[in-house]
């Protein structure tokens, strides 16, 4: 698996989406988002990353029900697929592997 | 941002749910629709958390940014789809069109012949007048300076009088004429050139001149203009100079035809010198080319305005001032300059006041008739009319196509219907149906073009003019171009709006009944057909009529055998003139000869204190008992003592001149009635009157005759005997039967006495007729738009005729069984038709009646319009359409019902 086919915004939707699960739609994950990283996130960019990463199979998503805040239209929930688990799963051991092999005095020089 | 109001409570949420609204629709138009709903969800709700958050202003703020992360190309991109709505111009579709039209006008020749041969109709019109308006407009328009030139007209008012005429003032002084703009030139710097012009041929007193050369005798009309003519005017010289042309006051110029007539070639002419009227020689200066047919000054000399003055003879009081400013000038301000250059130049004390105008020379033409003392209409009103009335034909035209179409929907339902659930939009529908209509009108652009084509030389025999073929210029194609597409949008545009508001359901279910609107206006356009077909009908028996009354209207005298002869060359001596009436009276086929200072059908000359002449310290006509400040404007004129006898006028009251009276060619007067009225005179035998230095008694008293054409009420006229004038015309009566014999003789007479002139003589009531000429054109012209405008209508009738009898087979079967006759059934066709030709004659009887009313104005002696002339042709409209009507209904009433029920 090749790093590109993830970037790391997409990353980070894919995470919020396996968070927020079953409740995972574009407004919640910029607001959650928003919360975690202290940056304005836009709707337009999650629902862009969504569409990437369900084009690549790793969110699958269905329609939702109306509510009276989006003016009765519905929304589109996301669910992470078992291909996006494991690509996640993939990408935290590489990270974990790297992180392990840092050496001590290196992380402590940086707290 | 923020909006001034507050925003409503959401009802289930309490809270306000205003998100901008603009933007979102912004955004309806730029996402792709599958993802709409989710983005406008998604961004709503955003909205709605933000409010709760950080307040309202802020929100919107965001909102924004949120927005434009929306502009991307996943979001904007549509999706695509298996079933596409094809773009309705594809080949395909095209074809298809092309295709479903050209059946239809192949399956129904008869609809489709109506329609075509309907619209070329109305567009031959259109495109004749077409032509003829850009005639008439392109009349005086070739001149290079063409901006730059003005027509001077005077204003005269008096107080409660104002009167208007072209031409600038002139003062008598010691015997010459002086003309006050001549040096205006000097003192107005924006004026380039000033030019003089007479023609010599201009009524009362002008005529062709005669010039010789060897045994070369020619009479020629011409006029007299002063130096800057040419320098001013783009006429081409062939040989001379544009500045030495009319320098010479010996000089002339000639056209090409003349010099070709007298000396083979325009080259050959320069220099040689041609005998005038036998008493004066002018040297050839200059030869310029034929004059365009697009002048409106006609000359075939041009002699100079030096000579004018000093030598010879005017044709009439007026004359033409034209005028040349610079080109930045601005014609008001010159308007100004030139009438404080005049005014103190005028005579005092007339009670008169005169004003210079100017008007652009190109406008001269159509706007020449003078109201309250500006040009204002004129031949205009013509153009205006004829466009009018063309136009009028086209709709007529075009109301056909809309109703035939309109009738025959109920074939093209089913089509509509199976179109629009195939998905067809009313957008391709409607461009489907114009397109239709367009390729008709195409159609019928092509049999224009042939017939124009065709009727080009009789159009131009008809009208006058020398149109050449318009088929090379890029302007007529234009012109036909833009015709048809229009013609083609009119006609399309309600067959368009109505076919493609069809409901597909209830067409397929097999229910189409129109609506009581569609039904109205269908009949709206029937009746506004007639209407103008009425109009035009009325316009038709009025201006006939009106022509024939002028023609046959008796004048006051007889005009049958009576011609005349100018008196000129020797003839202008009383010896020589006494000497030609005695030996003419002898010879065989002449009943009587004597003389009159005018031609009796065309009096010109009328002496009126306003007639803007110098000498109005006095006036010309005194009479006993005259009160001051009177004016009459009295037309006076010499005869000889035979005069009255010869023209067969009736003496009411005295007697007429007699030879035996040794007084009555020095003190004798008679006046008409008219004259009688309006001098005021109780008993005016025997009371003096006086003409200029001529002093006499009134002896008798003649009764009305006309002396001019019927536009003019009869004036005031007063006469003497004068035998030794030397101009005026002779006047012979032929016997009747006897014309050639007597023209023989007359010849011989002629020749003998007066050898340096051609013979050259006028009849009475033909000259009498060309007075009446463009009423004439008038009423042809609105002959043929009669027949046009009737022509289209009842084909449009017969077309929905044809429609409703095809329609209705069964319905006659059906009554015919239960026993109808045929005159029932032709009763039932007839009755809907002839209603709405009914109204149509209400309505427009009254707006026939003001319009020819107005046409009549311009006549003094008119007919009336009687009840009857609407009768008829109300009864006309009213008989053509039961023709056409009936034509159809009888056939299908005729028709064996066994045949028409048989069939299901």
């Amino acid at each position: 698996m090749r790093r590109s086919d993830l970037g790391e915004f997409e990353e980070v939707v894919l995470l919020a989406v396996a968070v927020l699960v079953p409740k995972a739609y574009s407004v919640m994950i910029a607001e959650e988002l928003e919360r975690e990283t202290g940056q304005t996130v836009s709707t337009g960019a999650v629902h862009a990353a969504l569409q990437r990463l369900e084009q690549k199979g790793y969110v699958t998503s269905v329609l939702g029900e109306a509510t009276a805040e989006r003016g009765g239209r519905r929304k589109r929930l996301f669910t992470v697929s078992a291909l996006g688990g494991r690509v996640l799963t993939e990408v935290r051991s590489v990270r974990n592997r790297l992180w392990d092999r840092i050496v001590p005095p290196t992380l402590l020089e940086w707290s | 941002m923020k909006s001034s109001q507050t925003p409503k409570p959401n009802r289930r949420t309490g809270m306000p749910d205003h998100a901008p609204r603009w933007p979102d629709r912004l955004l309806t138009w730029l996402i792709a629709p599958h993802l709409r709903e989710e983005v406008l969800g998604d961004l709503h709700e955003r909205y709605q958390l933000r409010v709760q958050r950080l307040g309202e202003a802020k929100a919107r703020r965001r909102y924004w940014r949120d927005l434009l992360a929306y502009v991307r190309l996943s979001m904007i991109k549509r999706q695509s789809s298996d079933y596409p709505t094809p773009f309705f111009l594809t080949p395909g579709m095209l074809r298809n069109y092309v295709k479903i039209a050209f059946r239809n006008l192949v399956k129904n020749p008869v609809f489709s012949a109506i329609n075509v041969i309907g619209l070329a109709l109305g567009m031959i019109c259109c495109l004749f007048i077409f032509l003829w308006v850009q005639d008439e407009e392109s009349v005086d328009t070739f001149h290079a300076n063409g901006k730059n030139l003005y027509t001077a007209y005077q204003t005269f008012s008096s107080p409660g009088k104002v009167d208007g005429k072209y031409g600038t003032p002139m003062r008598v002084v010691n015997q010459r004429a002086v003309f006050l703009l001549e040096d205006v030139k000097s003192a107005v710097p924006e004026v380039q050139n000033t030019v003089f012009y007479a023609t010599g041929y201009e009524l009362p007193w002008g005529h062709p001149e005669t010039f010789q050369t060897g045994e070369k005798k020619f009479k020629l009309e011409g006029s007299r203009a002063s130096r800057d003519f040419f320098k001013m005017f783009s006429y081409p010289l062939i040989a001379g100079h544009a500045e030495t042309a009319l320098n010479d006051i010996g000089g002339m110029a000639i056209s090409r035809k003349m010099a070709e007539l007298f000396f083979g070639s325009p080259q050959n002419a320069l220099g040689k010198s041609l005998r005038y009227e036998n008493k004066l020689d002018f040297r050839v200066t200059a030869v310029f080319e034929n004059l365009p047919v697009q002048s409106s000054l006609k000359f075939d000399f041009l002699l100079t305005w030096e000579a004018q003055k000093s030598k010879l003879e005017w044709a009439s009081n007026d004359f033409r001032t034209y005028v040349q400013l610079a080109e930045t000038a601005d014609p008001k301000t010159v308007e100004t300059k030139i009438n404080r250059f005049l005014q103190p130049r005028l005579a005092r004390n007339t009670g008169v006041t005169t004003q210079i105008g100017l008007q652009p020379f190109g406008e001269q033409y159509l706007h020449g008739n003078f109201v309250n003392g500006k040009p204002d209409g004129g031949r205009i009103e013509y153009v205006r009319i004829f466009s009018g009335v063309a136009l009028f034909i086209l709709l007529i035209a075009c109301i056909n196509f809309m109703n035939l179409a309109t009738a025959r929907s109920v074939k093209r339902a089913k089509e509509v219907g199976v179109r629009k659930v195939l998905g067809s939009t009313r957008g391709h529908l409607i461009g489907q149906f114009f397109g239709e209509a367009l390729l008709l009108a195409f159609l019928a652009m092509l049999v224009t073009l042939l017939l124009v084509t065709l009727f080009m030389p009789l159009f131009n025999a008809f009208t006058g003019k020398q149109i050449a073929s318009p088929l090379t210029q890029p302007s007529f194609w234009v012109s036909l171009l833009g015709l048809t597409v229009f013609t083609g949008t009119i006609a399309g545009s309600y067959p368009a709006l109505f076919l493609s508001s069809l409901q597909p359901v209830r067409i397929l279910k097999g229910v189409l009944r129109f609506t009581q609107s569609a039904i109205w206006f269908r009949q709206g356009l029937t009746v506004f057909q007639f209407g103008l077909a009425i109009i035009l009908l009325v316009a038709t028996i009025v201006v006939s009529r009106q022509t024939r009354y002028v023609q046959d209207t008796h004048l006051g005298y007889d005009r049958e055998n009576l011609l005349y002869v100018r008196i000129e060359g020797e003839l202008m001596t009383q010896r020589n003139y006494l000497l030609f009436k005695e030996q003419v009276s002898r010879m065989p086929g002449i009943a009587l000869v004597d003389r009159s200072s005018e031609a009796p059908h065309v009096m010109g000359f009328v002496v009126d204190a306003n007639d803007g002449a110098a000498n109005t310290s006095q006036d010309a006509i005194n009479w006993e008992g005259k009160e001051k400040n009177v004016s009459v404007g009295f037309k006076p004129t010499s005869v000889g003592f035979d005069f009255v006898k010869l023209m067969n006028l009736k003496v009411a009251q005295g007697r007429d001149f007699s030879r035996a009276n040794a007084t009555d060619s020095t003190d004798a007067f008679l006046v008409n009635e008219e004259a009688v009225k309006q001098m005021g005179l109780k008993k005016p035998i025997g009371k003096w009157i006086s003409a200029w230095q001529k002093k006499g008694h009134i002896i008798g008293i003649l009764k009305d005759y006309h002396t001019h054409s019927l536009h003019e009420p009869i004036k005031p006229l007063v006469m003497d005997v004068k035998e030794y004038e030397y101009f005026g015309v002779i006047l012979v009566r032929t016997e009747a039967g006897k014309t050639k014999e007597a023209l023989a003789s007359l010849g011989k007479v002629y020749k003998e006495l007066n050898p340096n002139y051609p013979f050259a003589y006028q009849f009475i009531d033909q000259e009498y007729e060309k007075l009446y000429r463009s009423e004439e054109v008038m009423a042809k012209l609105s002959n043929v738009f009669a027949v046009l405008a009737i022509l289209i209508s009842c084909l449009g009738l017969l077309g929905l005729v044809m429609f409703s009898t095809e329609q209705r087979t069964k319905e006659i079967g059906i009554r015919k069984v239960l026993g109808a006759s045929v005159s029932q059934i032709i009763m039932l066709f007839s009755r809907d038709f002839l209603r709405l030709v009914w109204i149509a004659i209400l309505i427009a009887s009254p707006i026939a009646w003001y319009a020819m009313n107005q046409w009549l104005q311009s006549f003094a002696y008119k007919i009336d319009i009687a009840w009857w002339i609407f009768a008829a042709s109300g009864f006309g409209a009213l008989a053509v359409t039961l023709l056409t009507v009936s034509f159809q209904s009888i056939k299908a009433a005729l028709m064996n019902p066994v045949k028409s029920l048989r069939s299901e």
